[in-house]
């Protein structure tokens, strides 16, 4: 089932129980950022937000929160709010080999009803307002940025739909960091070695299959709109820009137009950020706005980062996990079980495996750090054995605290590639990485005294299903 | 003009004001590009409180790392 727009998703949450309505007036600073940051200490289970009543503004709607928990992430999946993390999982695994769903290509869009191609200023049009108390400005950070490919244009699946922090520097203008790992590098490369402005679409306010598909780490020829399709079940709806030759999300509540200037680098930040920390005060890419449009009354879609956990990491758990888990089941497709890599987007990255013989996890976890997204995080690898749900913390303690001896289990790999937001990474974008091997040894690996593993008196799996069903 | 907190330019100007009148103003510095709105806390908007780790010195500014780096031509 796909939602139709954002709206559409927020009125599921709504009908769900997960969209919390703030009517009471709020200041944009701090109270909107505290309140989201509030609702994550909260718990996973937290409603989205909706903010209706802003000092200052007559009319302006800002959400938050809307993918800031586990019944929200299974509600974005057409799933029952209470599915159980382990099966979100598994489902996502099961849609992201559908992949891909060819696209369904619409000529016209909600929001095209309202169009600004003069005097913009983005400063009026979105409610814009600091984060967090260091940030250099107001940001952008859950919007959806799209472009392509110049040297292979027609490449559908080269168009990049990628999510950047972005800094709104001016009326017309915008900051963005594109890291040299990301996508979009790519393009702005290779415009700038033509020495041509790159044509850029931001679309904010989507609806989540898009904003899921977008934080993927998916490969750099395949489509993102193709694995929202893939994630939604249905073709993904796209427009035409009318600048470029760049698609839109057809459901977004404003869209952005312009060009990304090349041969531009401008102060930029800081900005808090997933890792925890600030980062910024370097030079990066601006971005000149030519053309807005947006739906009439906008709802502006906003995302609150800083110190874990914050929807952040519920946005970038499990698609991170599934990437990662296909990649090591396409070496070790008989042993991977499951893959929790949801630890600041997979700098700690749980595997769980069967073992063909001894030294088989270890090789596991090094394949982990060769693996596309493993080249930037997998600072720490765990691996468990297959009865350890690497999602279930207090399991994965248990096996590290009795499975583990660090004198033959404990292995450093000097040197290795990180993304640079890496605070502890010396010089930035190089540390060290870590396999901890918490498996059960095998033969020919014959240590410890592993051979009376505890079992459970009998029937427990019947009395705990009695007693969720007496509990209900 | 305003004076910028971050940076202490007194070049910062108003960028928009609030759709209700007078509720309040955003400023943006053009040397440090630090963006404010007027009713924001005292650590936010005094250039005597603001948080002196996140102070800018305009000096440094042009030799600010580039990320990412500009190809060879663009490097005057
Ligand atoms: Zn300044």
């Amino acid at each position: 089932m796909a939602y139709k727009d954002f709206r559409d998703f927020l009125a599921t949450l709504e009908k769900e129980g997960q969209l919390l309505t703030i009517k009471d007036e709020v200041k944009p600073e701090p109270d909107i950022a505290a309140a989201t940051k509030a609702m994550s200490k909260l718990g996973s289970e937290t409603p989205a937000m909706l903010f209706d009543n802003i000092y200052g503004y007559t009319n302006a709607k800002v959400a938050m929160n809307v993918m800031g928990s586990w019944p929200n992430h299974a509600l974005m999946m057409g799933m029952p709010k209470n599915t159980p993390l382990k099966e979100q999982f598994f489902e996502f695994a099961r849609r992201y080999d559908q992949f891909p769903m060819p696209v369904q290509r619409e000529e016209t869009a909600p929001f095209h009803e309202v169009e600004i191609t003069e005097n913009i200023n983005l400063f009026d049009i979105l409610p814009l307002f600091r984060l967090n108390q260091g940030d250099g400005g107001f940001y952008i950070d859950k919007a959806c940025v799209i472009s392509r490919d110049l040297d292979d244009p027609e490449h559908f699946g080269k168009q990049n739909v990628g999510i950047y922090r972005m800094q709104v520097k001016g009326k017309d203008r915008l900051g963005i960091q594109p890291v040299p790992q990301h996508d979009i590098a790519i393009h702005l490369r290779q415009a700038e070695e033509r020495g041509e402005n790159l044509p850029v679409v931001i679309a904010l306010g989507n609806e989540p299959a898009i904003t899921t598909a977008a934080a993927t780490p998916l490969h750099y020829d395949q489509s993102e709109y193709e694995m929202a399709g893939a994630i939604q079940g249905e073709p993904y709806r796209i427009v035409k820009a009318k600048d470029s030759d760049l698609d839109i999300p057809w459901g977004a509540e404003v869209v952005l137009e312009g060009e990304l200037l090349a041969g531009v680098r401008e102060f930029e930040g800081p900005f808090g950020e997933f890792t925890g920390h600030y980062s910024g005060g370097r030079s990066m890419p601006v971005i000149k706005i030519n053309r807005v449009y947006h739906r009439q009354n906008p709802i502006f879609e906003h995302l609150y980062i800083g110190m874990p956990w914050t929807e952040t990491d519920y946005m970038i758990g499990i698609n991170t996990s599934v990437p990662l888990y296909q990649q090591l089941k396409e070496a070790f497709p008989n042993e991977i079980q499951a893959v929790n890599a949801m630890y600041t987007h997979g700098l700690v990255a749980i595997i769980s495996t069967k073992r063909r013989y001894g030294g088989f996890a270890k090789a596991v976890g090094m394949r982990a750090l060769t693996t596309p997204h493993g080249l930037g995080y997998c600072k720490l690898v765990i691996v468990v054995d297959e009865d350890v749900d690497p999602f279930n913390l207090p399991q994965v303690m248990w096996a590290l605290s009795t499975k583990m001896h660090p004198k033959h289990d404990a292995v450093i790999i000097p040197d290795l590639s990180v993304l640079a937001l890496d605070p502890g990474s010396l010089p930035s974008g190089i540390t060290h990485k870590m396999v901890l091997d918490a498996t059960t040894p095998v033969a020919p690996e014959t240590r410890g005294h592993y051979s009376q593993p505890l079992d459970s008196p009998l029937n427990v799996e019947k009395w705990e299903q009695r007693l969720r069903e007496l509990l209900r | 003009m305003h004076t910028c907190p971050r940076c202490e330019s007194k070049k910062a100007e108003v960028v928009s004001k609030s759709p209700v009148e007078g509720a309040w103003e955003v400023y943006m510095c053009p040397v440090c590009i630090f963006t404010w709105r007027s009713i924001e806390p005292e650590t936010i908007t005094k250039p005597e409180k603001y948080n002196r780790a996140f102070k800018v010195n305009p000096a440094d500014i042009p030799f600010a790392e580039n990320v990412p780096a500009l190809p060879a031509k663009y490097i005057k």
